[in-house]
């Protein structure tokens, strides 16, 4: 087994009246227990502009039900980029610009695909980089 | 304007033969600006104890205290389960509660687990249809405790 920590800070002075100093690690664990997630994929790739809802990630069977994690950045450097995030067709958010996400991915079914789109009226790509800790995925035949 | 940083370091020692780190920092600004995000829900906690879906995020109570998430824009949701238990979980789910075909579960958060996502908070109808409401369901009865903030404009 592995072991793979998330840690997120999130801070303010200025938010609130008082700082915000948040500061949480999750260990990535198999579903329901205490095993380390031990497989994982990385990768940085251009979203052509114009296409909607790309698989980034596809979901599969031996995926279904279980404790994936999804790490997504968005590299562009310009504010007013920002690529659509969706689940099987239903849109989770904007990522804009240097945000990342961070989220797990149960894949209810084989449709629970993670889908891009980098808006047509950017008329550039959209340049992300992504990884994935997951508990096995289903091969397909060539 | 507020200057709001969220910082992820994801990082192994052994998942692989190398170690392995990202690391990487977001300074919340509104969509297509640099400017702050400036809105927040403050930091929430609920908790839980039967497995019956809970709408956590209603965006109908947002829009009818005025506290408007706009929605498609730059918002960011975060929620964590504080619980310990590594065998249940809390399913986070989008979308209008109990109602299938418009849902989707995202993901499952075991005990210890957090997620920080955009949010896009679709707000469409004061009777929820179509709304892009947050809703959870445990896995068990047992007491179960969520924290959440959202960041917005």
């Amino acid at each position: 087994m592995a072991t793979t920590t998330a840690t997120i800070t999130l801070a303010s002075t200025d938010l609130l009246s008082d700082s915000l100093s948040l500061s949480s690690t999750a260990t990535l664990y198999d579903a329901g227990t205490t095993t380390g997630l031990t497989e994982y994929e990385t990768g940085r790739i251009h979203v052509p502009s114009g296409d909607t809802n790309l698989i980034l990630l596809d979901a599969t069977a031996a995926g279904n039900d279980k404790a994936a994690k999804v790490y997504i950045a968005n590299k562009n450097t310009d504010e007013a980029h920002y690529v659509i995030i969706a689940m099987n067709g239903t849109v989770i958010g904007r990522l804009y610009s240097g945000d990342w996400m961070f989220m797990p991915w149960s894949q209810t079914d084989v449709s629970a695909d993670i889908e891009v789109t980098c808006p047509a009226a950017l008329s550039t790509t959209c340049d992300i980089e992504y990884a994935v800790f997951h508990e096995g995925i289903t091969f397909t035949n060539a | 304007m507020a200057t709001t940083t969220a910082t992820i370091t994801l990082s192994s020692a052994d998942i692989a033969d190398n170690s392995f780190s990202i690391s990487n920092t977001a300074t919340l600004t509104k969509a297509g600006s640099t400017t702050g995000l400036d809105k927040t829900s403050g930091l929430r906690r609920r908790t839980l104890a039967s497995t019956d879906s809970v709408d956590l995020i209603q965006l109908d109570h947002f829009q009818s205290t005025g506290e408007v998430i706009t929605e498609n824009k730059a918002a960011k949701l975060y929620i964590k389960n504080l619980g310990s238990s590594s065998a249940e979980h809390v399913k986070v789910c989008i979308g209008q509660e109990d109602a299938d075909a418009d849902t989707e579960e995202i993901g499952r958060l075991y005990g210890g687990d957090w997620l920080f996502i955009p949010y896009a908070a679709v707000w469409t109808s004061a009777d929820h249809n179509g709304n892009q409401d947050v809703y959870v369901i445990p896995s068990s009865g047992d007491s179960v405790t969520l924290e959440w903030m959202i960041i917005y404009e």
